[in-house]
Parts: structure tokens; C-alpha cells; sequence
């Protein structure tokens, strides 16, 4: 054994893994072999190396759980899954009735605003043909040398009466407004927008929040997901 | 390496037998690090070795009335080496590294090509655990998997023989080219061994 090197056996030496024969032969070649001693030191760093090496650490918990679920588990993962597709419903129709409501109430301003242009135009045309009704009963009782003279002040008046009965709606439009004076039309549009705008506001109730039945969608689908993984990660 | 008291294991090790999944779950946290550990560097990939331990785990609760003479942790290192080597054996893209090498390979030592830092004094530089952690992987996974059983988890030959179903010899010598081959990555990088 001192003669030939034991290199198979250096390793099991170093281990303590020989039988007591064996073990003892190879003691007596290292007395002997610088050569063997050598590497009976190199094969102990390298297990000193090998055993050194870094820990890794797991991304997740690898130990299953074995425990059964809480009872309560499974029928509270159904509830929220349910209670999720009714938030789902629920904002697709909360949203379609916001959209609606916009809808429908521009709408209704436009023909608002149209029929208060109408009634302008009505308030105004009688006025206009109020205007030459008493102004042309002189004017046929002027004498036709009159005539050429009288027409200037008739047409006058009449324009005076049409500015007149024009003022009419204005004021009430600018007394209903309680705004600076524009044109007619525009303000009896502007009346109607604030009137629409005033109106709409309180009647928006935070049930028909499409946002609230998102978040609430949102939520529940988590949790019943969460849920769903917990019971899938048991027996 | 759970360092609780061996009656403590032991009376987990009953609980758990009788179905006690607390005790079990108790029993199974202890090794999980080491098992994962030990599954990476037989694999090679976090992903897989997390599923090859989880998997193993949850086989020995199946199966635990079936376990017997070995010790427990022996047992599930068992279980997860035995998935991990199958894992490999599945893999069909590594065929560069046989997992059986030929047994009559001669084994060679290496010499020192020119002097370099003492192997001893290394034990604490990342230079030289990259190399041995590159040296792992070059090896035949058998070699490797009862190296990693060895020299990190402190088995004795007789329970890597049992861990791995193979004759004491076969351990004996895997672990000892396994020490070799480590080595000489080593030496060949330009380390000079310890003066002995």
C-alpha cells in the first residue's frame, strides 16, 4: 500500500468512511507520500468550498398546505365571485344610464333653447306688424302732399315701435338671466344652460357612480381569486 | 441542520404519521430550504427545483406511512433527489452531460500550471465559489447529487447509498470524482493546492 498511491481511497479517508484496515493502511502511506498528503489537503478545501457555497432562497413557499380550508372558504370564494359579475352588470348599466341621462338632457336643451328662439321670434313678429297696423291708420288721412312728408316720421315710429317691442323680450330675458345684456338669442341659450346644468347636478346619486361599481368589480374579482388559489393550494 | 432536539422530531415525525398536517407542515418547513438548495443545483433552474420540492413534499405526506429505516430528512432527500435526477433524465436538450458516467474513466489529478492563491485561503472568495459552483454543473448529475450530499448536507455514505439506490462503492466513488473534477476546475484556473 506504501507503494502504490491510494488516490480512490483519499476521499472515503478524509470522510472517515474507510473500514479501520483500510483506514489505517492509508494513514501510513501519507506518513510516507508528500505527493498523497498534498492531496488529502486540496480534497479537504475543496469540501471546504463546496460547503461554503451560497444559500439560495426560494421565490415561494414550498411546503403545501395540508390543514383543510376554513369551512367558510369555498362559499365565500362563490359569493364574491358572484358578487364581481353583479358589479360588472351593474356598471356596464350604471354607465349606459349616465350616458343616457347626458344624452337626453343635451337633447332636451337644444329644443329648449330652439323653442325660446321661436318664442323670441313669435314675441317679435306680432310687435313688427303691430307696429305698421298703428302706424298706417294716419297715414292713409294724410294728404298725399303730406305723404312724402309723413313717411319719414311713420317709418320712424314703426322702428321705434319694432326696437321697442323687441326691448320687450330682452328685458325679460335679461330679468331672468339677472346677466349683462347680449343678444337675445344667445341669452335665452345661456338661461337654459345654466337651467340644465343646475338641474342635472343633484340628481346624479352616487349609486349610478359607474365608478363605483368598477372599483367594487375590481375588488371582489381579487379576493375571489385569492380565494380560488387558496383552495387550489390545499388537498 | 433543524437543530430541534431529536425527541422533538421524533414526536413530530408520530403526530405527523397519525395525520397531524401541523406537525407535518412543521417537519416539512425545517428541510424545505435545504431540499430547494439541493434541488437547484441538481436541476439548474429556480423554477423547476421550487416545483421538484414542493411536489416532493406533498408525495411524502402521501405517502408517509410508508416511511421507514432511514432517517426522516434522509427520506425526503430521497424524494426530492430521486424527482430532480428524473427531471434531468426528461430533459432531452442536455445530452452532453450523461448522468451514468463510465465507471472505468480513469481519474486523473491535475497538476498546477503555474503557482497561484493557496485553495485553503479561498474558502471565503466569490472567484473561487463561482468556480466550484461551474465545476457543479460540468458534472455528471449522479456525481453531483451525491457530492451536494456529502460535503453540504452531511450525510454519511450509508444514507446517500440508500438516498440514491446504489451500492455503498458506487457512492464512494461518485463523490470521490465528483471532489476530483472540482479540484482540478480549480487547479486548472491557476490555484495551487495547500502545501501538504
Amino acid at each position: 500500500m506504501t507503494q502504490e498511491h491510494p488516490h480512490a481511497e483519499l476521499s472515503a479517508y478524509i470522510d472517515g468512511a474507510l473500514v479501520p484496515a483500510a483506514e489505517a493502511a492509508v494513514r501510513g502511506h501519507l506518513d510516507t507520500c508528500a505527493l498523497c498528503r498534498a492531496h488529502v489537503a486540496e480534497l479537504r478545501a475543496t469540501v471546504a468550498l463546496v460547503h461554503a457555497l451560497p444559500d439560495p432562497v426560494p421565490s415561494r413557499r414550498l411546503v403545501p398546505r395540508l390543514a383543510a380550508p376554513p369551512a367558510w372558504l369555498a362559499p365565500l370564494r362563490t359569493l364574491m365571485t358572484l358578487a364581481s359579475g353583479a358589479a360588472v352588470f351593474l356598471f356596464i348599466a350604471s354607465s349606459l344610464v349616465t350616458n343616457i341621462n347626458f344624452l337626453a338632457s343635451s337633447g332636451a336643451a337644444t329644443t329648449a333653447s330652439e323653442a325660446s328662439r321661436d318664442a323670441v321670434a313669435k314675441q317679435q313678429a306680432p310687435a313688427a306688424a303691430g307696429a305698421p297696423t298703428t302706424t298706417n291708420a294716419p297715414a292713409p288721412a294724410a294728404s298725399p302732399n303730406a305723404a312724402f312728408g309723413a313717411v319719414s316720421p311713420t317709418s320712424s315710429q314703426a322702428a321705434d315701435a319694432r326696437s321697442a317691442a323687441t326691448d320687450d323680450p330682452q328685458k325679460r330675458a335679461d330679468q331672468a338671466t339677472a346677466g349683462p345684456s347680449g343678444a337675445p338669442g344667445a341669452v335665452a341659450l345661456n338661461a337654459q344652460e345654466n337651467a340644465r346644468l343646475a338641474n342635472a347636478e343633484p340628481q346624479r346619486s352616487p349609486l349610478v357612480n359607474p365608478l363605483l361599481w368598477l372599483t367594487l368589480a375590481v375588488i371582489s374579482g381579487a379576493i375571489a381569486i385569492a380565494l380560488h388559489r387558496r383552495l387550489r393550494s390545499t388537498v | 441542520m433543524s437543530g430541534a432536539p431529536e425527541s422533538e422530531i421524533q414526536l413530530l415525525i408520530e403526530r405527523a404519521r397519525t395525520g397531524d398536517t401541523h406537525a407535518f407542515e412543521e417537519l416539512a418547513r425545517r428541510e424545505e430550504r435545504a431540499l430547494y438548495r439541493h434541488a437547484l443545483r441538481i436541476v439548474g433552474t429556480t423554477s423547476d427545483a421550487e416545483d421538484i420540492v414542493q411536489d416532493a413534499l406533498f408525495s411524502a405526506w402521501r405517502s408517509i406511512a410508508s416511511f421507514q429505516g432511514i432517517s426522516f430528512r434522509a427520506w425526503l432527500f430521497r424524494i426530492a433527489t430521486n424527482r430532480a435526477l428524473d427531471q434531468l433524465r426528461s430533459r432531452k436538450r442536455r445530452p452532453e452531460l450523461p448522468l451514468d458516467p463510465p465507471d472505468d474513466d480513469e481519474v486523473t489529478w491535475a497538476e498546477p500550471v503555474a503557482p497561484g492563491p493557496d485553495l485553503t485561503q479561498l474558502a471565503g472568495d466569490r472567484e473561487a465559489l463561482a468556480a466550484v459552483e461551474a465545476a457543479l454543473e460540468g458534472l455528471p448529475a449522479e456525481q453531483r447529487a451525491a457530492l451536494l450530499l456529502r460535503d453540504v448536507e452531511g450525510f454519511a455514505y450509508e444514507e446517500i447509498a440508500v438516498i440514491t439506490s446504489v451500492e455503498i462503492g458506487t457512492v464512494k466513488s461518485r463523490i470521490h470524482r465528483g471532489r476530483l473534477a472540482v479540484r482540478n476546475t480549480l487547479i486548472s484556473r491557476g490555484w495551487r493546492g495547500p502545501e501538504g
